[in-house]
Protein backbone atom coordinates (compact mmCIF):
# COMPACT_ATOMS: atom_id res chain seq x y z
CA UNK A 1 0.00 0.00 0.00
CA UNK A 2 1.54 3.51 -0.60
CA UNK A 3 1.52 5.91 1.55
CA UNK A 4 0.18 8.71 0.86
CA UNK A 5 2.72 12.07 1.83
CA UNK A 6 -0.18 14.54 2.98
CA UNK A 7 -3.37 14.03 4.47
CA UNK A 8 -6.45 15.84 5.98
CA UNK A 9 -8.38 14.17 7.98
CA UNK A 10 -12.20 16.10 8.95
CA UNK A 11 -14.72 14.74 10.54
CA UNK A 12 -16.94 17.42 10.18
CA UNK A 13 -19.95 17.14 12.55
CA UNK A 14 -20.59 16.04 16.21
CA UNK A 15 -23.65 16.09 16.46
CA UNK A 16 -26.32 18.10 19.01
CA UNK A 17 -26.35 16.68 22.29
CA UNK A 18 -23.98 18.52 24.96
CA UNK A 19 -21.88 20.50 22.69
CA UNK A 20 -21.50 19.87 19.04
CA UNK A 21 -18.02 19.24 17.66
CA UNK A 22 -15.96 18.37 14.65
CA UNK A 23 -12.52 17.02 14.56
CA UNK A 24 -9.53 18.23 11.94
CA UNK A 25 -6.14 16.73 11.59
CA UNK A 26 -4.13 17.81 8.59
CA UNK A 27 -0.80 15.18 8.38
CA UNK A 28 2.65 15.70 6.16
CA UNK A 29 4.08 12.51 6.04
CA UNK A 30 4.64 11.36 9.35
CA UNK A 31 4.34 15.19 10.68
CA UNK A 32 1.29 16.00 12.24
CA UNK A 33 1.18 19.90 11.11
CA UNK A 34 -2.70 20.43 13.03
CA UNK A 35 -5.17 19.39 15.21
CA UNK A 36 -7.97 20.77 15.61
CA UNK A 37 -11.10 19.60 17.74
CA UNK A 38 -13.90 22.18 17.65
CA UNK A 39 -16.43 22.37 20.22
CA UNK A 40 -18.94 24.83 18.43
CA UNK A 41 -21.52 25.16 21.51
CA UNK A 42 -19.97 25.23 24.96
CA UNK A 43 -21.87 25.81 28.11
CA UNK A 44 -20.42 29.63 28.68
CA UNK A 45 -24.18 31.41 27.77
CA UNK A 46 -25.51 29.70 31.26
CA UNK A 47 -22.88 32.45 32.65
CA UNK A 48 -24.44 34.91 31.54
CA UNK A 49 -27.96 33.56 32.32
CA UNK A 50 -27.05 33.06 35.85
CA UNK A 51 -26.16 37.27 35.87
CA UNK A 52 -28.57 38.82 38.32
CA UNK A 53 -30.25 35.48 39.24
CA UNK A 54 -30.63 34.43 42.87
CA UNK A 55 -27.68 31.99 44.58
CA UNK A 56 -30.29 29.92 45.44
CA UNK A 57 -31.59 29.58 41.50
CA UNK A 58 -27.86 28.15 40.22
CA UNK A 59 -28.00 24.75 41.06
CA UNK A 60 -31.36 24.32 39.58
CA UNK A 61 -30.19 26.11 36.35
CA UNK A 62 -26.41 25.04 35.56
CA UNK A 63 -28.20 21.47 36.27
CA UNK A 64 -29.52 21.72 32.85
CA UNK A 65 -26.35 22.11 30.77
CA UNK A 66 -25.56 18.79 30.81
CA UNK A 67 -27.97 15.38 31.03
CA UNK A 68 -25.75 13.44 31.68
CA UNK A 69 -23.79 14.85 35.14
CA UNK A 70 -26.30 17.54 36.68
CA UNK A 71 -25.54 16.40 39.76
CA UNK A 72 -21.67 17.33 39.06
CA UNK A 73 -22.91 21.21 38.18
CA UNK A 74 -25.89 21.15 41.23
CA UNK A 75 -22.82 19.97 43.42
CA UNK A 76 -20.44 22.62 42.14
CA UNK A 77 -22.68 25.17 42.42
CA UNK A 78 -23.88 24.06 45.76
CA UNK A 79 -20.81 24.05 47.49
CA UNK A 80 -19.52 27.65 45.56
CA UNK A 81 -22.46 29.37 47.03
CA UNK A 82 -22.07 27.65 50.66
CA UNK A 83 -18.63 28.59 50.47
CA UNK A 84 -19.84 31.92 49.56
CA UNK A 85 -22.20 32.54 52.52
CA UNK A 86 -20.36 30.62 54.95
CA UNK A 87 -22.41 27.12 55.66
CA UNK A 88 -21.79 24.24 57.23
CA UNK A 89 -23.91 21.32 56.25
CA UNK A 90 -24.71 18.44 58.71
CA UNK A 91 -22.68 15.30 57.84
CA UNK A 92 -26.09 13.80 57.30
CA UNK A 93 -26.57 15.79 54.48
CA UNK A 94 -22.78 16.27 53.48
CA UNK A 95 -22.95 11.57 52.85
CA UNK A 96 -26.59 11.89 51.07
CA UNK A 97 -24.84 14.70 48.44
CA UNK A 98 -22.10 11.81 48.11
CA UNK A 99 -24.66 9.04 47.46
CA UNK A 100 -26.22 11.43 44.93
CA UNK A 101 -23.03 11.97 43.14
CA UNK A 102 -22.39 7.86 43.32
CA UNK A 103 -25.31 7.75 41.43
CA UNK A 104 -24.02 10.38 38.70
CA UNK A 105 -21.37 8.55 38.26
CA UNK A 106 -22.50 4.34 37.98
CA UNK A 107 -24.93 6.28 35.18
CA UNK A 108 -22.48 8.18 33.52
CA UNK A 109 -19.84 5.42 33.66
CA UNK A 110 -22.68 3.02 32.76
CA UNK A 111 -23.34 4.70 29.79
CA UNK A 112 -19.88 5.13 28.41
CA UNK A 113 -18.22 1.99 28.93
CA UNK A 114 -20.99 -0.56 27.64
CA UNK A 115 -22.65 2.08 24.89
CA UNK A 116 -20.39 4.16 23.81
CA UNK A 117 -16.95 2.68 24.28
CA UNK A 118 -17.18 -0.80 24.60
CA UNK A 119 -17.97 -0.97 20.81
CA UNK A 120 -14.13 0.57 19.95
CA UNK A 121 -12.85 -2.47 21.50
CA UNK A 122 -15.25 -5.22 20.29
CA UNK A 123 -15.13 -3.92 16.65
CA UNK A 124 -18.74 -3.03 15.97
CA UNK A 125 -19.86 0.98 14.70
CA UNK A 126 -21.93 1.19 17.80
CA UNK A 127 -24.14 -0.34 20.89
CA UNK A 128 -26.79 -1.50 18.89
CA UNK A 129 -24.76 -3.68 16.72
CA UNK A 130 -22.85 -4.72 19.69
CA UNK A 131 -25.69 -5.75 21.08
CA UNK A 132 -27.14 -8.36 18.06
CA UNK A 133 -23.45 -10.14 19.10
CA UNK A 134 -23.42 -9.81 22.75
CA UNK A 135 -27.05 -9.28 23.89
CA UNK A 136 -26.48 -10.25 27.63
CA UNK A 137 -22.80 -7.29 27.80
CA UNK A 138 -25.24 -4.55 26.72
CA UNK A 139 -28.23 -6.01 28.99
CA UNK A 140 -25.81 -5.83 31.81
CA UNK A 141 -24.39 -2.29 31.02
CA UNK A 142 -28.24 -0.54 30.78
CA UNK A 143 -29.39 -2.33 34.15
CA UNK A 144 -25.96 -1.18 35.63
CA UNK A 145 -26.50 2.61 34.29
CA UNK A 146 -30.51 2.38 35.60
CA UNK A 147 -29.43 1.39 39.15
CA UNK A 148 -27.48 4.39 39.15
CA UNK A 149 -30.55 6.11 37.69
CA UNK A 150 -32.61 4.97 40.81
CA UNK A 151 -30.60 6.56 42.65
CA UNK A 152 -30.32 9.69 40.78
CA UNK A 153 -34.25 10.17 41.03
CA UNK A 154 -34.97 9.04 44.12
CA UNK A 155 -32.67 11.86 45.73
CA UNK A 156 -33.56 14.24 43.18
CA UNK A 157 -36.87 14.12 42.27
CA UNK A 158 -36.75 13.09 39.13
CA UNK A 159 -34.51 11.37 36.90
CA UNK A 160 -33.42 14.43 34.83
CA UNK A 161 -32.18 17.51 35.81
CA UNK A 162 -33.02 16.92 39.37
CA UNK A 163 -34.53 19.69 41.77
CA UNK A 164 -34.04 18.72 45.11
CA UNK A 165 -30.71 19.76 46.04
CA UNK A 166 -30.29 23.27 47.42
CA UNK A 167 -27.90 25.61 49.05
CA UNK A 168 -27.72 24.46 52.47
CA UNK A 169 -29.11 20.88 52.23
CA UNK A 170 -32.22 19.62 50.29
CA UNK A 171 -35.09 20.75 49.66
CA UNK A 172 -36.46 17.31 51.14
CA UNK A 173 -34.79 14.43 52.53
CA UNK A 174 -35.20 10.50 52.62
CA UNK A 175 -36.02 8.32 55.21
CA UNK A 176 -33.60 5.12 55.45
CA UNK A 177 -36.73 3.29 54.77
CA UNK A 178 -36.81 4.86 51.40
CA UNK A 179 -33.56 4.59 50.29
CA UNK A 180 -33.63 0.47 51.21
CA UNK A 181 -34.86 -0.66 48.28
CA UNK A 182 -31.57 0.54 46.77
CA UNK A 183 -29.90 -2.00 48.36
CA UNK A 184 -30.54 -5.39 46.40
CA UNK A 185 -29.56 -3.39 43.30
CA UNK A 186 -26.78 -1.90 44.00
CA UNK A 187 -25.51 -5.56 45.61
CA UNK A 188 -26.16 -6.39 42.10
CA UNK A 189 -24.61 -3.59 40.71
CA UNK A 190 -21.44 -3.92 42.56
CA UNK A 191 -21.05 -7.63 41.46
CA UNK A 192 -21.92 -6.29 37.90
CA UNK A 193 -19.25 -3.47 37.96
CA UNK A 194 -16.25 -6.24 39.04
CA UNK A 195 -17.61 -8.25 36.19
CA UNK A 196 -17.35 -5.55 34.07
CA UNK A 197 -13.57 -4.76 35.11
CA UNK A 198 -12.83 -8.18 34.35
CA UNK A 199 -14.54 -7.98 31.14
CA UNK A 200 -13.04 -5.25 29.95
CA UNK A 201 -9.83 -6.11 31.14
CA UNK A 202 -9.82 -8.49 28.20
CA UNK A 203 -10.01 -6.08 26.02
CA UNK A 204 -6.67 -5.18 23.23
CA UNK A 205 -5.12 -1.99 23.77
CA UNK A 206 -2.37 0.13 21.71
CA UNK A 207 0.68 0.76 23.29
CA UNK A 208 0.34 4.45 23.77
CA UNK A 209 1.65 6.42 26.94
CA UNK A 210 1.69 10.20 27.06
CA UNK A 211 3.65 12.15 30.02
CA UNK A 212 0.05 13.32 31.38
CA UNK A 213 0.13 15.58 34.34
CA UNK A 214 -2.75 14.48 36.06
CA UNK A 215 -4.99 16.94 37.89
CA UNK A 216 -7.86 15.62 40.41
CA UNK A 217 -9.18 16.57 43.54
CA UNK A 218 -7.85 14.69 46.80
CA UNK A 219 -9.36 14.39 50.22
CA UNK A 220 -7.48 13.30 53.37
CA UNK A 221 -9.61 10.35 53.62
CA UNK A 222 -11.66 9.60 51.10
CA UNK A 223 -11.91 8.96 47.10
CA UNK A 224 -12.97 12.22 46.23
CA UNK A 225 -16.47 13.78 45.11
CA UNK A 226 -17.46 16.45 46.54
CA UNK A 227 -14.02 17.87 48.24
CA UNK A 228 -10.85 18.05 48.30
CA UNK A 229 -7.63 19.61 47.29
CA UNK A 230 -6.76 20.01 43.80
CA UNK A 231 -3.36 17.89 43.40
CA UNK A 232 -1.40 16.26 40.35
CA UNK A 233 1.72 14.42 39.86
CA UNK A 234 3.85 17.94 39.13
CA UNK A 235 3.45 19.41 42.68
CA UNK A 236 0.80 20.90 42.88
CA UNK A 237 -1.52 21.54 45.73
CA UNK A 238 -3.87 24.24 46.02
CA UNK A 239 -7.73 25.04 46.97
CA UNK A 240 -10.07 25.73 45.01
CA UNK A 241 -9.69 29.15 45.89
CA UNK A 242 -6.82 29.36 44.01
CA UNK A 243 -7.84 27.66 40.95
CA UNK A 244 -7.52 30.61 39.00
CA UNK A 245 -4.29 31.55 39.91
CA UNK A 246 -3.06 28.26 38.55
CA UNK A 247 -5.10 27.05 35.50
CA UNK A 248 -5.73 29.72 32.47
CA UNK A 249 -8.94 29.65 29.97
CA UNK A 250 -7.75 30.70 26.10
CA UNK A 251 -9.70 31.62 23.15
CA UNK A 252 -8.57 29.29 20.56
CA UNK A 253 -10.09 30.27 16.87
CA UNK A 254 -11.50 27.14 15.88
CA UNK A 255 -13.68 26.51 18.85
CA UNK A 256 -16.06 28.03 20.92
CA UNK A 257 -14.90 26.33 24.00
CA UNK A 258 -12.26 27.86 25.90
CA UNK A 259 -8.86 25.87 26.38
CA UNK A 260 -7.88 25.44 29.87
CA UNK A 261 -3.57 25.54 30.67
CA UNK A 262 -1.99 24.90 33.98
CA UNK A 263 0.13 28.11 33.58
CA UNK A 264 3.99 27.43 33.18
CA UNK A 265 2.78 23.65 32.18
CA UNK A 266 0.61 23.20 29.47
CA UNK A 267 -2.33 21.39 29.11
CA UNK A 268 -3.31 18.50 31.28
CA UNK A 269 -5.53 16.03 32.06
CA UNK A 270 -8.76 15.60 34.46
CA UNK A 271 -10.99 12.16 35.54
CA UNK A 272 -10.70 8.45 35.78
CA UNK A 273 -7.24 8.06 34.96
CA UNK A 274 -6.18 11.39 37.07
CA UNK A 275 -8.60 10.34 39.94
CA UNK A 276 -7.18 7.02 40.04
CA UNK A 277 -3.49 7.76 39.59
CA UNK A 278 -3.60 10.26 42.55
CA UNK A 279 -6.51 8.75 45.05
CA UNK A 280 -5.50 4.85 44.61
CA UNK A 281 -4.79 4.97 47.85
CA UNK A 282 -8.40 6.33 49.13
CA UNK A 283 -10.02 3.40 46.96
CA UNK A 284 -11.59 0.78 49.03
CA UNK A 285 -10.01 -2.16 49.16
CA UNK A 286 -12.51 -4.03 47.22
CA UNK A 287 -11.64 -1.67 44.86
CA UNK A 288 -7.88 -1.50 44.78
CA UNK A 289 -8.06 -5.41 44.47
CA UNK A 290 -10.04 -5.58 41.72
CA UNK A 291 -7.90 -3.05 39.94
CA UNK A 292 -4.69 -5.23 40.87
CA UNK A 293 -6.62 -8.32 39.66
CA UNK A 294 -7.15 -6.38 36.00
CA UNK A 295 -3.31 -5.47 36.10
CA UNK A 296 -4.54 -1.70 36.75
CA UNK A 297 -2.17 0.05 39.43
CA UNK A 298 -0.85 3.38 39.08
CA UNK A 299 -0.15 5.10 37.17
CA UNK A 300 -1.80 4.29 34.31
CA UNK A 301 -0.80 6.36 31.43
CA UNK A 302 -2.33 4.75 28.53
CA UNK A 303 -5.85 6.43 27.75
CA UNK A 304 -7.47 3.26 26.26
CA UNK A 305 -7.12 2.12 29.36
CA UNK A 306 -9.34 4.44 30.78
CA UNK A 307 -12.30 2.50 30.22
CA UNK A 308 -10.68 -0.42 32.88
CA UNK A 309 -10.99 2.59 35.35
CA UNK A 310 -14.21 3.76 34.54
CA UNK A 311 -15.06 0.22 35.46
CA UNK A 312 -12.89 0.20 39.18
CA UNK A 313 -14.85 3.85 39.76
CA UNK A 314 -17.95 1.63 39.13
CA UNK A 315 -16.90 -0.47 41.73
CA UNK A 316 -16.08 2.41 44.05
CA UNK A 317 -19.46 4.10 43.83
CA UNK A 318 -21.50 1.41 44.04
CA UNK A 319 -19.38 0.30 47.25
CA UNK A 320 -19.52 3.81 48.78
CA UNK A 321 -23.11 3.53 47.82
CA UNK A 322 -23.83 0.54 49.87
CA UNK A 323 -21.46 2.34 52.56
CA UNK A 324 -24.17 4.94 52.65
CA UNK A 325 -27.07 2.99 52.98
CA UNK A 326 -25.62 1.64 55.90
CA UNK A 327 -24.08 4.81 58.03
CA UNK A 328 -27.32 7.62 56.57
CA UNK A 329 -29.87 8.29 59.33
CA UNK A 330 -32.16 11.68 58.20
CA UNK A 331 -30.74 14.91 59.66
CA UNK A 332 -32.93 17.15 62.24
CA UNK A 333 -33.51 19.26 59.28
CA UNK A 334 -33.02 19.12 55.89
CA UNK A 335 -31.48 22.45 55.43
CA UNK A 336 -29.66 25.07 57.22
CA UNK A 337 -31.45 28.79 56.76
CA UNK A 338 -29.24 31.46 54.30
CA UNK A 339 -28.77 34.28 54.98
CA UNK A 340 -27.08 36.31 51.68
CA UNK A 341 -24.24 38.73 51.63
CA UNK A 342 -21.65 40.00 49.49
CA UNK A 343 -19.07 37.65 49.28
CA UNK A 344 -17.19 35.28 46.11
CA UNK A 345 -17.38 31.62 46.63
CA UNK A 346 -15.40 28.62 44.56
CA UNK A 347 -15.72 24.95 44.34
CA UNK A 348 -14.74 22.11 42.84
CA UNK A 349 -16.09 18.47 42.47
CA UNK A 350 -15.23 15.67 40.65
CA UNK A 351 -17.42 15.43 37.90
CA UNK A 352 -17.43 11.62 36.10
CA UNK A 353 -15.61 13.28 33.40
CA UNK A 354 -13.13 15.55 35.67
CA UNK A 355 -13.12 18.26 37.51
CA UNK A 356 -15.84 20.92 37.25
CA UNK A 357 -14.81 24.24 38.59
CA UNK A 358 -17.82 26.66 39.47
CA UNK A 359 -16.94 30.97 40.94
CA UNK A 360 -20.12 32.72 42.09
CA UNK A 361 -19.68 36.55 42.74
CA UNK A 362 -23.04 37.52 44.89
CA UNK A 363 -24.12 41.02 45.85
CA UNK A 364 -25.43 41.65 49.47
CA UNK A 365 -29.37 40.29 48.74
CA UNK A 366 -27.64 37.01 47.32
CA UNK A 367 -27.93 37.97 43.52
CA UNK A 368 -25.22 36.85 41.46
CA UNK A 369 -22.81 39.06 39.84
CA UNK A 370 -20.85 36.99 37.86
CA UNK A 371 -20.11 33.45 37.22
CA UNK A 372 -17.72 31.23 36.23
CA UNK A 373 -17.93 27.93 35.15
CA UNK A 374 -14.97 25.69 34.20
CA UNK A 375 -16.11 22.16 32.95
CA UNK A 376 -14.11 19.22 32.58
CA UNK A 377 -14.41 19.06 28.24
CA UNK A 378 -12.82 22.49 28.34
CA UNK A 379 -9.83 21.07 30.74
CA UNK A 380 -9.27 18.17 28.49
CA UNK A 381 -9.56 19.78 24.78
CA UNK A 382 -5.92 20.64 24.31
CA UNK A 383 -5.16 17.58 25.86
CA UNK A 384 -7.12 15.41 23.55
CA UNK A 385 -5.56 17.39 20.36
CA UNK A 386 -2.20 16.89 22.10
CA UNK A 387 -3.02 12.74 22.01
CA UNK A 388 -4.16 12.93 18.57
CA UNK A 389 -0.51 15.03 18.07
CA UNK A 390 1.45 11.96 19.78
CA UNK A 391 -0.99 9.17 18.37
CA UNK A 392 -0.95 10.23 14.49
CA UNK A 393 2.71 9.72 13.06
CA UNK A 394 2.67 5.81 14.18
CA UNK A 395 -0.47 5.35 12.62
CA UNK A 396 1.22 6.86 8.80
CA UNK A 397 1.08 3.64 7.60
CA UNK A 398 -2.61 2.95 8.48
CA UNK A 399 -5.12 3.53 5.60
CA UNK A 400 -7.50 6.50 6.10
CA UNK A 401 -10.25 4.75 7.46
CA UNK A 402 -7.61 3.20 10.73
CA UNK A 403 -6.83 6.68 10.95
CA UNK A 404 -10.07 8.23 11.34
CA UNK A 405 -11.31 5.73 13.80
CA UNK A 406 -8.29 5.56 16.12
CA UNK A 407 -8.72 9.48 16.23
CA UNK A 408 -12.22 8.75 17.09
CA UNK A 409 -11.72 6.46 19.99
CA UNK A 410 -8.62 8.86 21.16
CA UNK A 411 -11.39 11.69 21.83
CA UNK A 412 -13.87 8.89 22.95
CA UNK A 413 -11.38 7.69 25.28
CA UNK A 414 -12.06 10.98 26.83
CA UNK A 415 -15.58 10.56 27.42
CA UNK A 416 -16.21 14.28 26.52
CA UNK A 417 -19.59 15.42 25.99
CA UNK A 418 -18.87 15.40 22.46
CA UNK A 419 -17.56 11.64 22.24
CA UNK A 420 -21.50 10.42 21.67
CA UNK A 421 -21.59 12.27 18.70
CA UNK A 422 -18.59 10.41 16.99
CA UNK A 423 -20.24 7.51 16.46
CA UNK A 424 -22.06 9.03 13.78
CA UNK A 425 -19.51 11.03 12.16
CA UNK A 426 -19.06 11.57 8.38
CA UNK A 427 -15.68 11.72 7.38
CA UNK A 428 -14.07 13.87 4.45
CA UNK A 429 -10.48 12.84 3.43
CA UNK A 430 -8.74 15.16 1.03
CA UNK A 431 -5.20 13.77 -0.61
CA UNK A 432 -2.93 16.27 -1.90
CA UNK B 1 -55.02 1.65 26.29
CA UNK B 2 -51.97 3.52 24.15
CA UNK B 3 -49.55 5.13 26.29
CA UNK B 4 -48.60 8.23 24.70
CA UNK B 5 -44.82 9.99 26.01
CA UNK B 6 -43.35 13.14 23.98
CA UNK B 7 -39.44 13.07 23.95
CA UNK B 8 -37.49 16.29 24.39
CA UNK B 9 -35.77 19.25 25.94
CA UNK B 10 -37.97 22.62 26.69
CA UNK B 11 -34.78 24.21 26.92
CA UNK B 12 -33.27 23.73 22.94
CA UNK B 13 -36.15 25.47 20.75
CA UNK B 14 -38.15 22.85 18.59
CA UNK B 15 -36.52 19.85 20.53
CA UNK B 16 -39.41 20.70 22.90
CA UNK B 17 -41.83 19.81 20.77
CA UNK B 18 -42.18 15.96 21.69
CA UNK B 19 -42.50 17.75 25.37
CA UNK B 20 -45.19 20.32 24.75
CA UNK B 21 -46.83 18.08 22.82
CA UNK B 22 -47.98 15.58 25.72
CA UNK B 23 -48.29 18.89 27.95
CA UNK B 24 -51.16 19.88 25.65
CA UNK B 25 -52.20 16.40 25.65
CA UNK B 26 -52.33 16.55 29.32
CA UNK B 27 -54.54 19.59 29.31
CA UNK B 28 -56.88 18.25 26.69
CA UNK B 29 -57.61 14.91 29.22
CA UNK B 30 -55.56 12.22 27.68
CA UNK B 31 -52.58 10.94 29.70
CA UNK B 32 -49.36 11.88 27.77
CA UNK B 33 -45.88 11.51 29.57
CA UNK B 34 -42.82 13.57 29.06
CA UNK B 35 -39.35 11.87 28.79
CA UNK B 36 -35.73 13.22 27.98
CA UNK B 37 -35.85 10.48 24.93
CA UNK B 38 -32.50 8.94 26.82
CA UNK B 39 -32.93 5.01 25.62
CA UNK B 40 -33.40 3.45 29.40
CA UNK B 41 -36.20 5.84 30.27
CA UNK B 42 -37.97 5.32 27.38
CA UNK B 43 -37.84 1.67 27.10
CA UNK B 44 -39.05 1.59 30.98
CA UNK B 45 -41.25 3.94 29.91
CA UNK B 46 -43.35 1.61 27.34
CA UNK B 47 -42.48 -1.45 29.36
CA UNK B 48 -46.05 -3.02 29.48
CA UNK B 49 -47.72 -1.31 27.12
CA UNK B 50 -49.24 -2.81 24.18
CA UNK B 51 -49.72 0.44 22.39
CA UNK B 52 -47.72 3.21 22.23
CA UNK B 53 -47.50 6.51 20.76
CA UNK B 54 -44.03 8.45 20.74
CA UNK B 55 -43.88 12.36 19.68
CA UNK B 56 -40.17 13.66 19.13
CA UNK B 57 -38.97 16.67 17.20
CA UNK B 58 -36.78 15.55 13.34
CA UNK B 59 -34.55 16.87 11.56
CA UNK B 60 -34.93 15.74 7.45
CA UNK B 61 -34.71 18.75 5.49
CA UNK B 62 -38.50 19.41 4.95
CA UNK B 63 -40.10 23.12 5.99
CA UNK B 64 -40.67 23.33 9.89
CA UNK B 65 -43.82 22.51 11.41
CA UNK B 66 -44.12 19.35 8.89
CA UNK B 67 -45.87 16.27 10.58
CA UNK B 68 -44.19 12.73 9.93
CA UNK B 69 -45.32 9.72 11.40
CA UNK B 70 -43.23 6.68 11.16
CA UNK B 71 -44.25 2.94 11.90
CA UNK B 72 -41.04 1.97 13.66
CA UNK B 73 -41.89 -2.07 13.64
CA UNK B 74 -42.44 -1.73 9.75
CA UNK B 75 -38.64 -1.07 9.22
CA UNK B 76 -35.87 0.75 10.68
CA UNK B 77 -36.06 4.47 12.06
CA UNK B 78 -34.32 7.15 9.60
CA UNK B 79 -31.72 7.49 12.46
CA UNK B 80 -29.68 10.75 10.72
CA UNK B 81 -33.11 12.71 11.45
CA UNK B 82 -33.54 12.78 15.49
CA UNK B 83 -32.31 15.16 17.23
CA UNK B 84 -29.42 13.50 19.40
CA UNK B 85 -30.76 12.69 23.85
CA UNK B 86 -27.92 12.36 26.47
CA UNK B 87 -25.20 11.62 24.79
CA UNK B 88 -26.45 10.82 21.26
CA UNK B 89 -28.48 7.71 22.63
CA UNK B 90 -31.69 9.04 22.29
CA UNK B 91 -35.34 7.94 20.62
CA UNK B 92 -34.07 6.33 17.40
CA UNK B 93 -31.43 4.57 18.77
CA UNK B 94 -33.49 3.86 21.68
CA UNK B 95 -36.06 1.94 19.13
CA UNK B 96 -33.00 0.04 17.73
CA UNK B 97 -31.48 -0.94 20.61
CA UNK B 98 -34.76 -2.53 21.89
CA UNK B 99 -35.91 -3.66 18.47
CA UNK B 100 -32.25 -5.94 19.27
CA UNK B 101 -33.31 -6.23 22.57
CA UNK B 102 -36.98 -7.46 21.79
CA UNK B 103 -38.12 -4.36 24.11
CA UNK B 104 -40.03 -3.23 21.85
CA UNK B 105 -44.30 -2.60 22.69
CA UNK B 106 -46.58 -4.67 20.36
CA UNK B 107 -47.76 -1.45 18.77
CA UNK B 108 -45.08 1.81 18.11
CA UNK B 109 -46.35 4.60 16.21
CA UNK B 110 -44.21 7.88 16.31
CA UNK B 111 -45.08 11.19 15.30
CA UNK B 112 -41.74 13.59 14.11
CA UNK B 113 -42.27 17.29 14.18
CA UNK B 114 -39.86 19.09 11.47
CA UNK B 115 -37.68 21.73 13.72
CA UNK B 116 -35.69 24.31 12.63
CA UNK B 117 -33.22 25.62 15.43
CA UNK B 118 -32.43 23.30 18.58
CA UNK B 119 -30.11 25.89 20.15
CA UNK B 120 -29.59 26.25 23.93
CA UNK B 121 -32.24 28.58 25.81
CA UNK B 122 -34.17 29.85 22.24
CA UNK B 123 -37.66 29.39 22.10
CA UNK B 124 -39.58 27.19 19.55
CA UNK B 125 -40.59 27.98 16.21
CA UNK B 126 -44.10 29.44 15.19
CA UNK B 127 -44.72 26.12 12.78
CA UNK B 128 -43.34 23.79 15.38
CA UNK B 129 -45.91 25.13 17.68
CA UNK B 130 -48.72 25.31 15.07
CA UNK B 131 -47.91 21.54 14.10
CA UNK B 132 -47.58 20.34 18.54
CA UNK B 133 -51.58 21.63 18.35
CA UNK B 134 -52.19 19.16 15.00
CA UNK B 135 -50.69 16.34 16.48
CA UNK B 136 -52.22 16.66 20.07
CA UNK B 137 -55.41 16.70 18.80
CA UNK B 138 -54.85 14.06 16.15
CA UNK B 139 -53.52 12.09 19.22
CA UNK B 140 -56.57 12.90 21.28
CA UNK B 141 -59.11 11.86 18.73
CA UNK B 142 -57.63 8.53 18.07
CA UNK B 143 -56.98 8.01 21.91
CA UNK B 144 -60.09 9.31 23.47
CA UNK B 145 -62.43 6.49 24.40
CA UNK B 146 -64.77 8.97 24.32
CA UNK B 147 -64.32 10.25 21.11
Amino acid sequence: MSTPRNRTIKVDYMARVEGEGALYVKMKGERVEDVQLKIFEPPRLFEAFLRGRTFSEAPDITARICGICPIAYQMSAIHAMERALGIDVHPMVRLLRRLFYCGEWIESHGLHVFLLHAPDFLGYPDAIALARDHKETVEMGLRLKKAGNQIVTLLGGREIHPVSAAVGGFHRVPSRAELEPLREELKWALDASIATAKLVSTFECITFEPDYEFVALRHPTEYPLNEGRIVSNRGLDISADEYEDHFQERHVKHSNALHSYHRGFGSYLVGPLSRFNLNFDKLPEIAQQVARDCRLTPPVRNPFRSIGVRAVELVFACHEALRILDAYEPPPEPRVKVRPRSAIGRAATEAPRGILYHRYELDEHGLIVTAKIVPPTSQNQPRIEDDLRELMPGLVAESDAEITLRAEQAVRNYDPCISCATHFLKLNLDRT
Amino acid sequence: MTRVIGCGNLHRGDDAAGLLAARRLHALGIAAAGCSGEAIALMDGWAGAESVILIDAVVSGQPPGTITVWDPLAAPLPRECFVGSTHAFGVAEAIELARVLRRLPPRLTLYGIEGARFDQGSPPSPEVLLAVERVAQEIAQCTNPHS
